[in-house]
């Protein structure tokens, strides 16, 4: 009987094994991508950064059109929170059609560069462009102030920050961006499918990893393996959160192109809302070694910001103009990529994939495992 | 570290563990007594024909050690470190294989 027991549990160990294909250099790579979600930490250069009551007034502001100059919208309008914190359109349209597909706004906390062309290297100077931004909120400083002093909010914004009659309205603008990121700061993707195989792997609970359903581990394999996406997307958020050609036309009309990157920088380095500059609170200046020692280059031009791939399931269109209507369409441009729209002497790491069908289907499954369970 | 040119003075470079996407810094020391009057510090990826984004911060700590900060590796692959010591006004390269996963 004793043999018995024995012979069925190496029977059942075996059969379990067998379930995670993954090799034991591949698993090694999976752990990389979590554990998930990651600590927070507060932001050095935004004083309110995790305040209770910063937070709540930046959830209000956010979905309020008191920051658009007449009232006509919210931030909440193109940054859906029913949608992921974006919309189904392929280009954001403000007041006008504006170049690009709208980012979602989860698990921002902490990065170094915002945006598609990276023109911020803060969660508050990213939060406060748009206020200011013709073709979006519209609001100078002055009219910004005018409204934060007749609003609701005046109360809750003046406990935090003080009178605001003494306030210069260039302060008032960086303070209210900073209330938005004491609230941006706290939207995160929550645990997925592909967070207790991740962790299960960790454990050696190979009973556990053995749930995770072999399609999306067979997408996964592609992923870091021959499809090379984990160059750029790598990391907890999937996402090295630098600029790369992907391919993707940058040409917005016959006439014009979105330069990404390049254009990014140039604003970057020509504006006050840096955290090497005066508005930053942080007296260390931590993070401003990132805008001191960027480097330039001329192809920086077209090139776009690794987007996170958690809760991509979740937020098409994709691509930095939403011209790929999902996921399906995201791998098929990458299986089929014409490499004589890349650069020419940009960076070289992309190439036809030719994924057949089944492959196609694997790595969908994959990317699909990083949102939440529907 | 390997050099092209025959007796070149010795380098080392020390580094702890290389976190992938995030900034990292290494200390680079010429053994020789000779004395060194400048540093420079980069890399690349021979396979993907580019660079580091983000140039280094060098700082001399005396005793032919150098600190380099603000490296970071944004890709997972091979990575060729490059050092330049000027050594009285000549200049020798040093190179050094990195395989970060």
């Amino acid at each position: 009987m004793k043999v018995l027991v024995t012979t069925a549990f190496v029977v059942l160990a075996g059969a379990v094994r067998a379930e995670v294909l993954l090799s034991d250099d591949e698993i090694q790579q999976t752990l990389s991508f979590g554990p998930w979600p990651i600590s927070f930490q507060s932001d050095p250069s935004n004083r309110v950064s995790n305040d209770t009551r910063t937070i709540a007034l930046g959830a209000a502001l956010f979905n309020d059109p008191v920051l658009s100059v007449d009232g006509a919208f919210s931030c909440a309008s193109c940054h859906d929170p029913e949608q992921a914190f974006t919309t189904s359109d392929a280009r954001a349209f403000g007041r006008v059609l504006l170049d690009r597909n709208t980012p979602s706004l989860r698990n921002l906390a902490g990065l170094r560069w915002y945006g598609w062309g990276g023109k911020s290297d803060s969660l508050w100077a990213a939060s406060l462009h748009p206020i200011i931004d013709e073709q979006e909120m519209g609001h100078s400083k002055e009219s910004l102030k005018t409204a934060i002093s007749e609003s609701i909010y005046i109360d809750d914004f003046e406990a935090i920050f003080g009178e605001i009659q003494i306030q210069d309205p260039e302060l008032v603008l960086v303070n209210t961006a900073k209330t938005l990121s004491a609230y941006l700061e706290t939207l995160a993707t929550g645990r997925t499918q592909f967070d207790d195989f991740r962790d299960a792997l960790e454990n050696q609970d190979l009973a556990a990893a053995a749930n995770y359903p072999e399609a999306a581990q067979r997408g996964l394999q592609l992923f870091i393996g021959r499809g090379n996406c984990v160059l750029c997307h790598n990391g907890p958020r999937f996402s090295n959160n630098e600029f790369h050609d992907s391919g993707v036309p940058y040409f917005l009309s016959e006439t014009e192109v979105d330069d990404g990157r390049f254009g990014g920088l140039n604003f970057l380095l020509s504006n006050a809302y840096t955290l090497d500059g005066n508005w930053s609170d942080d007296l260390e200046k931590q993070g401003a070694w990132v805008v001191r020692s960027v480097r330039r280059s001329h192809s920086d031009f077209g090139t776009f910001r690794t987007p996170s791939l958690r809760g991509v399931a979740e937020t098409a269109p994709c691509m930095h103009d939403g011209s790929l209507i999902d996921l399906d369409a995201v791998i098929r441009h990458y299986s089929e990529i014409d490499t004589e729209r890349l650069h020419a002497d940009g960076e070289a790491i992309l190439s036809e994939l030719n994924l057949s069908e089944q492959e196609i289907a694997d790595l969908a499954a994959f990317l699909e495992s990083l949102s939440k369970v529907p | 570290m390997s050099s092209e040119t025959q007796n070149a003075p010795k380098v080392h470079v020390a580094v702890d563990e290389i976190p992938l996407a995030q900034p990292f810094f290494i200390l680079v020391t010429v053994c020789d007594d000779i004395a060194v009057s400048e540093v420079r510090v980069d890399a690349i990826m021979p396979a993907h024909q580019h660079g580091l984004n983000y140039a280094p911060k060098i700082t001399a700590l005396g005793d032919g050690v150098f600190r380099a900060e603000n490296m970071l590796f944004h890709m997972p692959g091979l990575w060729e470190l490059r050092v330049d010591a000027n050594f009285g006004g000549q200049s020798i390269s040093y190179t050094s294989d990195v395989v970060l996963k």
